[in-house]
């Protein structure tokens, strides 16, 4: 029997339940933000916006908040909120469900299609439909922004996956630094080489935390595969017919890894793994995209003449390589005259010093004076005529050597840029990760069985919604 | 011994029984009562603000789908199925049992035998008990990218380095299949045994020491006099230091995440990294809760049956 006092405690208890339960039903019954309503222009509006630099980098700090304060002089009626926020998978969806997400946060390319199918990203079509900024960036880069024809976000930075390798290591290990890998053989030859001379592994991979499957994937489209094919409305994964590109590519990473042993050691590394290594000089190559300088040589200490890219190579039947980048998404909890505030700033502030030359010398000179790099290597998102131009305004403030990364540059337009698989590209990047890891693990991997079982788990999850 | 009648006691024999006499609100109220709703009332709401409301969000979550912007849609037990159908479900569960079985083999009694160890230090206890607390004070992601360090598979790591001393090695440690989960738990284990130690070590001091005594004029030896004396006075904190740690190894996390992200090949994947992934990577938080709510559910039934079965243990 319950005594009194317990009663009164399980009648509290439920009570706070009830109220909890009542709390998620109003949750739930928040309309959608009307991004389609027509925006009154007029009327005052702020917005936040993310990625304001910290104070440890006070020069680029302070440019951002004078450009704020020329935007909003410009534009009486838009206040910008600028916060230090920057994107993060696990705090991301906290704040959306908070309510403290940014207007404008800025999200890497590879999350950009399942933001846009979960509705977690404003529907931009008709609000940039009138800009010429806009209007101005490269198809194939809006082309990743793009689902079922809409737009859902707007590039401000991009690259394309490359060959990053350690110059250093390449001349220490007898090789030409300016001559680098342009075929598959070649990668696994100078690899050789590399692991031979140096003791250090010439090529490593990523395999963990989806890293696996994404560079799988990439390297899958150079050999020439898509990794989901696409028909109508149905998708559905398409990596292990019998003989396929990803077969190809797996292939080439066993024959490093069991007959080379060129790949060391560690076959467990996700992204930041992979980059340490790479900057403590214990990597000769690895695929990544090539923007990736920065990061290196600043947070990582790798000595910025040791950085090379070239471009992914490509075997005969290539069809690209995948992009990545930089995208401004608006929350979906924008209001109409948010959203329409938003692609201003997003023109002024990412765009603007393409196009603008004050811009773009503030934006070097404030980059240079905290030590970051300007000048690294990038696809270009707009024209190559008006790229050349700003390339020619930012010239003096160049930072970093680019002619170490010629070829890059000079063919970085030539490789088709292929979008990510279409449909749960998170999932298919997860299911393909334990197979890398099996190929480099087991010497016996069954490559047909690994691929088979996880083209299944793919086509379960498309199927499942 | 004189006795005071009281109203609530037991009528004597032969009178018929008094009904316990109940008390109105408002004599409730006015012997003090609003005090008690007073004081508990911030215990109330911060565990109903903090515990409660997010147990029963999850609850509602468990059953809905959504993106968390617009109207989420009910799902009923969708989530639950589309959880039970994915493939790595069961390999998480088995990883998980497997590796709260190697922790409770490995884990469990190291602890106990360093305490007693400490116990019978004549000197330098406090010394030895902080030296066992030492790897609690690291942060976890800190211990853990260390041990990761450690483990590197290169003959150059610092495990491998030591065994080549001895001709031994090397050895693949996190890259191995085989090899990683034991891997995990033995840091895992490194990094909790002190906190647990502690815990037996403030139990010790609860032994009655004329049971020492005795058996020391007895003669028993010290090994006599542990498994006699200290183990069976100790084995109520044991029971729930054991019950503690089957339900913190069933919820590991931290260590697989960090040092393999579930490799190679799913071994180290267990189910605290498969709701994660479903929450964080897939941004599906219905499947996320539905799991989290599964676990939950298999974690009162096991700590139910373990007390249950343990009752008689535990009472000494």
């Amino acid at each position: 029997m319950v005594r009194p006092v317990h009663r009164g405690l399980v009648a509290l208890a439920g009570t706070a339940m009830m109220i909890a339960l009542a709390a998620c039903g109003a949750d739930s019954s928040t309309d959608d933000a009307g991004a389609s309503d027509e925006p009154d222009l007029n009327a005052e509006v702020t917005i936040t916006v993310s990625d304001l630099p910290p104070t440890e980098q006070a020069e680029s700090r302070q440019a951002m908040l004078d450009k704020i304060a020329d935007f909003e002089a410009a534009h009486p009626t838009i206040t910008i909120d600028a916060q230090e926020t920057k994107w993060a998978a696990e705090t991301f969806n906290a704040m959306l469900a908070g309510g403290t997400l940014p207007i404008v946060t800025a999200v890497p390319f590879t999350e950009i299609q399942a933001l846009a199918s979960r509705g977690q990203a404003t529907d931009l079509t008709d609000a940039v439909a009138d800009s010429a900024a806009i209007s101005a960036l490269s198809p194939t880069v809006m082309e990743s922004v793009t689902r079922d024809g809409r737009i859902y976000g707007v590039p401000y930075q991009a690259y394309t996956m490359g060959l990053v390798y350690n110059r250093g290591l390449f001349e220490e290990a007898g090789l030409d630094p300016d001559d680098p890998p342009q075929t598959w053989d070649d990668v696994r030859a100078a690899a050789k080489t590399i692991t031979e001379q140096t003791g250090q592994p010439g090529f490593i991979s990523m395999t963990a935390s989806n890293t696996g499957g994404w560079v799988l994937s990439t390297m899958s489209y150079a050999f020439g595969g898509q990794m989901q094919e696409v028909s109508g409305d149905d998708v559905l994964a398409s990596f292990a017919a019998p003989r396929t590109a990803t077969t190809e590519a797996l292939e080439l990473l066993r024959a490093m890894r069991w007959e080379d042993e060129s790949m060391g050691a560690n076959f467990l590394l996700d992204i930041d793994d992979a980059r340490n290594e790479f900057a403590a000089g214990r990597a000769g190559m690895f695929v990544h995209g090539a923007d990736v300088y920065g990061d290196m040589v600043v947070n990582r200490g790798l000595p910025g003449e040791h950085y090379g890219v070239a471009p992914l190579p490509q075997s005969p039947d290539g069809i690209g390589t995948l992009g990545g980048g930089a995208i401004d998404i608006v929350s979906p909890n924008a209001t109409p005259e948010q959203v329409a505030a938003a692609i201003k700033w997003i023109e002024y502030h990412r765009l603007g010093r393409l196009s603008d030359e004050e811009q773009a010398v503030t934006w070097a000179e404030s980059r240079a004076a905290d030590d970051l790099p300007v000048g690294t290597p990038e696809l270009p998102i707009v024209d190559a005529a008006q790229y050349e131009t700003y390339l020619g305004w930012i010239d003096s403030y160049i930072n970093v050597p680019r002619d170490n990364y010629e070829l890059y540059l000079s063919t970085v337009e030539d490789i088709p840029l292929v979008p990510e698989p279409p449909v749960k590209a998170q999932e298919l990047y997860a299911a393909l990760d334990p197979v890398v890891q099996a190929v480099l693990t087991r010497e016996d991997a069954d490559l047909a069985e690994l691929l088979d079982q996880a083209e299944r788990n793919v086509n379960d999850f498309i199927a499942a919604g | 011994m004189a006795m005071t009648a009281r109203p609530d006691l037991p009528a004597e024999p032969g009178q018929r029984p008094r009904r316990r006499r109940r008390r109105s609100p408002v004599t409730w109220a006015r012997s003090g009562g609003m005090a008690s709703v007073v004081f508990l009332l911030p215990l109330l709401i911060t565990f109903g603000f903090f515990s409660w409301l997010p147990v029963a969000k999850s609850l509602v979550l468990s059953m809905q789908r959504t993106n968390l912007v617009t109207a989420a849609e009910w799902v009923g037990l969708a989530n639950f199925e589309r959880v039970l159908a994915d493939p790595l479900l069961w390999t998480a569960v088995w990883n998980t049992t497997w590796f709260t079985l190697l922790a409770v083999v490995v884990g469990f009694p190291v602890p106990v035998m360093l305490a007693v160890f400490i116990g019978e230090l004549r000197k330098s206890r406090g010394l030895a008990s902080a030296l066992a607390y030492i790897p609690v004070i690291l942060p976890p992601v800190v211990a853990v990218l260390l041990w990761k360090a450690y483990y590197n598979p290169g003959p150059d790591g610092l495990f491998n380095t030591v065994l080549g001393w001895f001709g031994l090695g090397p050895f693949p440690w996190l890259q191995d299949g085989t090899m990683a989960m034991p891997s995990i738990v033995v840091q895992a284990t490194w990094a909790g045994f002190g906190g647990t130690t502690i815990i037996y070590l403030a139990a010790l001091r609860s032994v009655r020491t004329d049971l020492y005594e005795a058996a020391e004029v007895d003669g028993a030896s010290i090994w006599r006099r542990v498994w006699h004396i200290t183990l069976p006075q100790l084995r109520g904190i044991m029971l729930i230091m054991l019950l503690l740690q089957l339900i913190g190894t069933f919820q590991v996390f931290t260590e697989p995440f960090i040092m393999t992200g579930g490799g190679p090949e799913n071994r180290t994947t267990t189910i605290l990294m498969l709701i994660y992934n479903y929450a964080f990577i897939a941004g599906d938080y219905g499947k996320a809760t539905a799991l989290s709510l599964m676990l939950a559910g298999v974690l009162s039934i096991v700590s139910a049956v373990y007390l249950f079965l343990t009752r008689t243990w535990s009472k000494t």
